[in-house]
């Protein structure tokens, strides 16, 4: 048989390869010498910049509205520094719990300050990484006895030197005693515990349930020093959510669609559930194709042309 | 734990070097444990004789896994436990049964992770067909890749039988400059050198 593929650029595609009868086991031979003698000098990979606390603080001045949640992760901040130089001086400090509680409904930004929570505690040296590992129940809960703590675990390791960050947290209590989101709940209490210094933990859902979920889970409560409360954004902050992201993109909006947006503002205000800052991120995308589609028609386009959002652009109502 | 993994053509003899081999160093149940190519493992105890009987054939491709002997060998005044590797015999060509084929392919992948590797050639087969049968271009493209290896070596089997002795000097014109150990994975022969070897080696 032809061999169908001249080089591979993984070992693995190689085993695939004879598995499937396409290479001998002597071009697969050949292959892996090649490529092992190939790798010996490997590549540099360009490290990304790492952003200073400065950079990061000012990123989170730049997200819209949220003022509590900034003057709490000010505190937060304050509060470490201090840690550290009482440890310096040898002054008795409180070891530094920091796993936390987000209540808020969802597209009120909780992720986004998550991750420069992420970042922040990395710079601080509260975290060797810093990075943010999205879970939700679906990710912890197995199927058959110990596979949730197994699959917990993995997430848990998965997370070490940064946060991990679980999305409605309150559906692992959903099933009461008998399910296996109380195996996830021992576990996940179990990893805080252990790897204090390692891992910082964040429970994040709606206000209410969150509420709830707490309440029945007394043990969880005092385990988590900080909450946070993530207000939902005001039609105006959604109107500046919405001209932030315009302008970003260089587009304008007409007069009648900056009213029509705002009428938009309010409605998604009033709806709980629709998802506030991702609704206007939505609609300002589907706006953005619907011009698209509008100037593909026009004969001839000027500049203005495919700046300007009209009003037909942004639709009829606001969609989910 | 380091690995050494006993690789070489069909019906070179790997399966039964590692069962005598292990009973060489003194292990009296010998605790297998085999890997299939879809993931599937299983752990099998057997004394020396059973294992013989039941793991080697005198038809190729008996063994179609990898099976992992977990040996103890002294080094200096400590001694180290190591995993010996049992695997699947490579072929020239092409093998008509998926099956073997995906046990090649985990055999080629286990190579990556094994810091010793013994590579067993048949030297009776090699002085009775001459190098050119015998010595395949699979045994010398084997040779390039796993010198890269921390420890590499040609095991030249079968020593006992007719013929060897011929198909020894062959394949130390094929591999010059390699290390070579004349040995009978049946009657035991040269495992001295092969355990001064693994124990330098792992």
């Amino acid at each position: 048989m032809k061999e169908r593929i001249t080089q591979p650029s993984d070992p693995r595609q190689i085993f695939d390869l004879v598995e499937a009868g396409i290479l001998t086991p002597t071009t697969a031979l050949s292959r892996l010498s090649q490529w092992e003698r190939a790798i010996v000098v490997p590549q540099i990979k360009e490290e990304p910049k790492q952003e200073t606390l400065t950079e990061i603080m000012d990123e989170l001045d730049q997200l819209i509205g949220l003022s509590q949640v900034k003057v709490l992760v000010r505190e937060i901040k304050a509060f470490i520094e201090i840690q550290q130089r009482r440890e310096l001086e040898g002054l008795v400090c409180k070891s530094l719990v920091l796993h936390m509680i987000f209540r808020g409904n969802p597209g009120t930004g909780k992720t986004t300050v998550a991750r420069i929570l992420g970042k922040m505690f990395r710079e601080m040296n509260v975290l060797s990484k810093g990075h943010l590992v999205e879970v939700e129940r679906a990710d912890l809960v197995g199927e058959y006895i110990g596979h949730t703590a197994q699959r917990t675990r993995e997430q848990v390791k998965k997370a070490m030197g940064g946060i991990l960050f679980i999305d409605e947290a309150y559906s692992l209590a959903r099933g009461g005693d008998k399910d296996f989101g109380k195996e996830a709940i021992d576990t996940l209490v179990k990893a805080m515990e252990d790897h204090k210094s390692e891992l910082i933990l964040i429970l994040a859902g709606y206000r209410d349930e969150m509420d709830r979920f707490m309440r029945t889970n007394p043990g969880l409560r005092s385990r988590f020093p900080l909450h946070i409360q993530f207000p939902d954004y005001t039609p105006a902050e959604l109107m500046e959510i919405a001209q932030l992201m315009l302008k970003e993109r260089e587009y304008i909006l007409s007069d009648s669609a900056k009213t029509r947006l705002w009428t938009f503002a309010e409605e998604i205000n009033k709806q709980q559930t629709s998802g506030n800052a991702r609704a206007v991120r939505n609609l300002i995308e589907g706006a953005i194709r619907r011009q698209a589609v509008r100037l593909v028609k026009q004969e001839s386009i000027t500049r203005e042309d495919l700046m300007l959002i009209t009003v037909e652009d942004l639709g009829e109502a606001v969609t989910q | 734990m380091s690995q050494c993994i006993i690789l070489g053509k069909a019906n070179v003899g790997k399966t039964l070097f590692a069962i005598n081999f292990a009973d060489y160093l003194g292990i009296n149940d010998l605790e297998i444990v085999s890997t299939y190519p879809e993931g599937r493992a299983h752990v099998q105890i057997y004394r020396k004789d059973e294992a013989i009987d039941s793991l080697t054939s005198i038809s190729p491709h008996q063994t179609r896994c990898l099976q992992a002997f977990t040996i103890r060998l002294r080094k200096g005044k400590s001694e180290k436990q190591l995993i010996l590797l049992d695997s699947t015999g490579l072929i020239e060509g092409i093998h008509a049964n998926p099956q073997v084929r995906a046990a090649m392919a985990q055999t080629l992948a286990a190579i990556r992770d094994a810091q010793v590797v013994l590579h067993m050639i048949d030297a009776s087969s090699v002085g009775i067909d001459g190098s050119d049968g015998a010595i395949g271009e699979v045994d010398r493209q084997l040779c390039q890749y796993a010198r890269l290896k921390r420890g590499y070596v040609i095991l030249a089997n079968k020593m006992d039988l007719h013929g060897a002795a011929l198909g020894l000097e062959r394949i130390k014109a094929t591999f010059q400059g390699q290390t070579i150990i004349p040995i009978s994975a049946l009657k035991k022969q040269g495992f001295a050198e092969v355990r001064r070897f693994v124990a330098i080696h792992a």
